[in-house]
């Protein structure tokens, strides 16, 4: 799943911190881009939380950004191997769920990720994610909403 | 109570859509009409006709940026939040709404 696929897992990864998470999220989304692209997409992380952290449910966090650096969109998500702690907020994030948007992204693809988008109002799904121990499970909960919508 | 609404956000690809879904959700669940246009990164959808704005009881808006076609809603009962509110309360948005309502009866 990780290699053509709009959805990316990284499970038990061993980042700390939220810059090493954001850092992370740069090479993911522009891994053959200059290193002023990477910081570019890590500013604007930072600065969507400017406007609030993206936290949109108990321990889970969606950061996301639309740039041109963007290579290609992927929804991405990471299972830190430790609940980190994120910065202001007192909640230990255990799923970052990132959406990285390519710039003029085509419209079928932009339909697919807020597809996704929606699925995340679903409690009960976002909380499989959080809690599930196992990584094939997770791919396979990923797999099955593929499948299903 | 027929609730109409916007959701909006800045990049227009995450809060918008969990916002719409989260708001349906707990306006159904607590008896009530919504119909909820997205004004997201695909452009608009689920677009609130006139008629359903006139028979709105209340508009909730979602939003974080400036949105089109505000003027729609002069004139309306109205309620504006970040799309955050509406993506971590939802229902307690649904019952501000209930009691916006009952005050202004």
């Amino acid at each position: 799943m990780n290699d053509n696929s709009l959805f990316q897992i990284y499970f038990d990864c061993g980042l700390d911190t939220k810059e090493q998470m954001y850092a992370f999220l740069s090479e993911a989304g522009c891994s053959n881009g200059t290193s002023r692209q990477k910081t570019d997409i890590t500013r604007q992380l930072f600065e969507r939380e400017q406007a609030g952290i993206p936290l949109i449910a108990e321990h889970v966090l969606l950061p996301h950004v639309e740039s041109e650096h963007v290579e290609e969109s992927r929804i991405v998500f990471l299972r830190p191997a430790k609940p980190v702690l994120w910065g202001e907020t007192s909640e230990d994030i255990r799923l970052i769920i990132a959406i990285l948007l390519r710039k003029n992204e085509e419209e079928a693809v932009k339909q697919k990720i807020a597809r996704f988008t929606r699925s995340l109002a679903d409690h009960t799904f976002v909380e499989e994610l959080v809690t599930t121990a196992n990584e094939a499970d997770f791919h396979q909960k990923i797999r099955t909403f593929q499948e299903e919508s | 109570m027929k609730i109409v609404g916007v959701a909006a956000c800045t990049v227009g690809i995450a809060h918008t859509y969990i916002a719409q879904e989260k708001l349906e959700s707990a306006a159904k669940k607590a008896g009530h009409e919504i119909s909820m246009e997205t004004q997201g990164t695909i452009g608009t959808e689920n677009e609130l006709t006139a008629e359903q704005i006139e028979e709105a009881d209340i508009v909730i808006l979602a939003t974080d940026v400036k949105l089109n076609n505000r003027e729609r809603f002069d004139g309306k009962r109205m309620i504006e939040v970040a799309t955050d509110v509406a993506v971590k309360s939802p229902n307690k948005l649904v019952k501000k709404a209930e009691e916006v309502l009952a005050q202004k009866q």
